[in-house]
């Protein structure tokens, strides 16, 4: 192990490295570039024995990296926003084809106003695609959930591929001490690539071919039952990998300080730093606050939310990307998960198109919870450090 | 198309319409179906038709492959293709069905040059249905083919759908042989491959996966088969390249040689040949 003073995206590509990654297809985009770049000086300086495929467009490297798992070779990519969105197509061809891809993203906001800063709205919106999504909150965490997502993916009872999301500029360019592990650590934990889906010209297989609708279904639920799966390998993975480097994550999310909490926030991303802040100040104030950090939106443990929050006064549920008009992916789906408890629960939309989220932002979201749970009329929806008006 | 004018034809006669085909993989010369409902109120449903009133049967023989009569209802009736009357028919065991016949493919060679037989058919329908008129089916027919292919092919095959509607025979059908339906793999999901990625393997006796389409020979399927005049040939390789199922060889000298196998009697090679050296002759044939 190394302790070294370097970027989530530094972290990340270490990680590739590491995980011995045999081909990587890339596309610039800010703020995920750094990422590819360190990955073409690792491949360049012998460090890393894989192939880089730069290619002319993000349809075209989620393409090449379909064609390169298929072809039976551990592959990972990153990409950013636009990116993702220009993937979109060929996200929805590697679930279903069950290709264990690893890929990155550097969460930043999506369109107009355009803008490089970070925002939920590229990678939320497409957790309908088959992916697994992870979100990290470190440049630690970033190196460990890429080997873990590796895992996970390759696990023959999932073999789906993993979105690794990260916040844009303000994780993925931030540098902070990281121990990266050697690879003979990391060997033991992650086995050679080695799936049945994969195509040899010797042995041809027809791989996704068009499908009519009398086999489309039950390949659909194929995929429900592996994400379903996945929930148990991602806690074996987290707990297996803590045996090895001592680093534990939660599983499917962290508590923090929720053993006898009496209200909750919950979020994911490096917004969950500051809520850990605000916690503690309430905690020593003696307010029983408590932080949920989601780390897989998908798949979403709606199960063990419920459980973990069914005796809660009152949850604020955080997103950094807003819904028009409707609530929040992360509201909505948790609504789902505790309908029946009478949980009281509000969403908050914070840090948008990359507004900073400090620890004050946090604290008077955490009131707002509170406020609620005393009765007192609230907003469903609260847009924090919005300027004017909230109708 | 044939469906869309009868629905038409239908719409115009004051009732409420649909029709749609089988939307799947249609090839010229494989069995395909198509659907129509007519009622009097607003048609909500938006399925195939699993139990019709009424059966319009392109081709006889598919008597002998297909359970073409299976789900229709009691006191539901058919119309055929076939030269024989409905009393000759063999139409699956246990089915007794009021039924037109008519020679269709005769009548469209004559009326339309081709032996496209759905307008004919739809003539022979009027007979065995009184919701539509043949008047109306006529016009309905003149107005959609016309728009799609010109007013004379229009008239044609308003003009066949009249002669089949005349000359149709109606007398009661029925069935004593068993036809069992193919046996189709439907696997649940835990039994199918992930992500449907098929090795070569033969699954419930069908070949499936890479390789597969060599054991299925769909030259089956073909009710007419090209005559090649290699002495008229000039070697433009047209239909070698049009070709949609690859089912002409290349030989050395450029000249071409037929695979009976594989070749489905679509007829695009004689259309495209210029100097008319592909006939195709009614039948299955190899040569």
């Amino acid at each position: 192990m190394v302790r070294m003073t370097i970027t989530a995206n530094a972290a990340v590509a270490h990680a590739a490295r590491l995980a011995r990654v045999a081909l990587v297809p890339g596309f610039p985009i800010t703020p995920q570039t750094t990422i590819i770049e360190q990955i073409s000086e690792f491949i360049n300086d012998g460090e890393m024995d894989a192939e880089f495929i730069p290619a002319e467009s993000e349809h075209s490297v989620m393409s090449v990296a379909i064609g390169a798992s298929a072809g039976g070779v551990r592959t990972f990519t990153a990409t950013s926003s636009q990116g993702l969105a220009l993937m979109y197509e060929m996200l929805f061809a590697a679930a279903p084809s069950r290709l264990p891809i690893v890929m990155v993203n550097a969460n930043r906001s999506v369109g107009a106003a355009s803008g490089i800063w970070t925002e939920h709205n590229d990678s939320l919106p497409v957790r309908e695609a088959g992916w697994l999504q992870a979100y990290v909150e470190d440049g630690q965490e970033a190196l460990d959930a890429t080997l873990q997502a590796f895992r996970i993916a390759e696990d023959a009872r999932v073999r789906l591929p993993v979105m690794v999301c990260m916040d844009g500029f303000i994780l993925t360019h931030t540098v902070e001490a990281v121990d990266v592990p050697e690879r003979a650590e990391v060997d033991r934990f992650l086995p050679r690539f080695d799936t049945t889906n994969t195509l040899v010209p010797s042995d041809p297989m027809v791989m996704s071919p068009i499908v009519p609708p009398e086999f489309a279904m039950e390949m659909r639920y194929q995929q429900d039952r592996a994400m379903q799966a996945s929930l148990e390998v991602i806690k074996e993975v987290d707990e297996e990998f803590a045996g090895l480097f001592g680093r534990r994550y939660g599983g499917l999310f962290e508590e923090y300080r929720m053993e006898d909490a009496e209200y909750a926030m919950i979020g994911l991303g490096t917004w969950v730093g500051a809520a850990r802040e605000v916690v503690d100040q309430l905690r020593a104030e003696g307010r029983k606050a408590g932080l949920i950090k989601l780390r897989f939106v998908r798949p979403f443990p709606a199960t063990e939310l419920r459980e973990a929050l069914k005796d809660m006064k009152a949850v604020g549920v955080f997103e950094r990307s807003a819904s028009f008009n409707g609530f929040g992916p992360l509201y909505t789906e948790l609504r789902s998960a505790m309908y029946g408890t009478d949980v009281p629960i509000t969403d908050h939309f914070g840090g948008i198109g990359g507004r900073d989220i400090t620890v004050p932002d946090v604290r008077e979201m955490y009131e707002v919870v509170e406020r609620r749970s005393r009765g007192e009329r609230v907003n469903e929806c609260t847009w924090h450090g919005l300027r004017g008006e909230q109708g | 198309m044939a469906a869309q004018a009868l629905a038409d034809a239908a719409v115009r006669a004051g009732h409420h319409a649909q029709a749609f085909p089988y939307f799947g993989a249609e090839r010229r010369g494989a069995p395909v179906q198509a659907f129509a409902r007519i009622d009097s109120r607003k048609i909500r449903v938006k399925s195939q038709v699993y139990e019709p009133d009424l059966v319009v049967v392109l081709d006889a023989s598919l008597f002998e492959l297909e359970p073409v009569t299976e789900g229709l209802k009691e006191g539901g009736r058919l119309a055929v293709n076939t030269p024989l009357r409905p009393e000759e028919l063999e139409i699956g065991e246990g089915t007794e069905a009021v039924t037109a016949t008519a020679d269709a493919t005769a009548i469209a060679l004559q009326t339309l040059k081709v032996p496209i037989v759905n307008t004919a058919m739809l003539g022979v329908l009027c007979r065995v249905q009184d919701l539509v008129p043949i008047e109306t089916v006529m016009e309905a027919v003149q107005e959609r083919f016309g728009e799609k292919l010109g007013a004379i092919a229009g008239r044609a095959n308003a003009s066949s759908a009249w002669k089949a509607y005349d000359g149709a025979v109606v007398g009661v059908a029925s069935g004593k042989r068993r036809i069992a339906r193919a046996k189709e793999w439907r696997p649940a999901w835990h039994e199918m491959p992930a992500g449907t990625s098929l090795p070569s393997a033969t699954i419930d006796g069908v070949e499936v996966g890479p390789g597969s389409a060599r054991t299925n020979l769909t030259g089956e399927w073909r009710w007419s088969t090209p005559f090649y005049k290699k002495d008229r040939c000039i070697r433009c390789l047209r239909c070698w390249w049009s070709c949609p199922d690859a089912a002409i060889d290349r030989l050395d000298d450029d000249y071409m040689r037929w695979n009976f196998d594989y070749c489905k009697g679509c007829g695009i090679c004689a259309d495209i040949c210029p100097v008319s050296a592909i006939d195709m002759i009614k039948g299955v044939h190899r040569w």
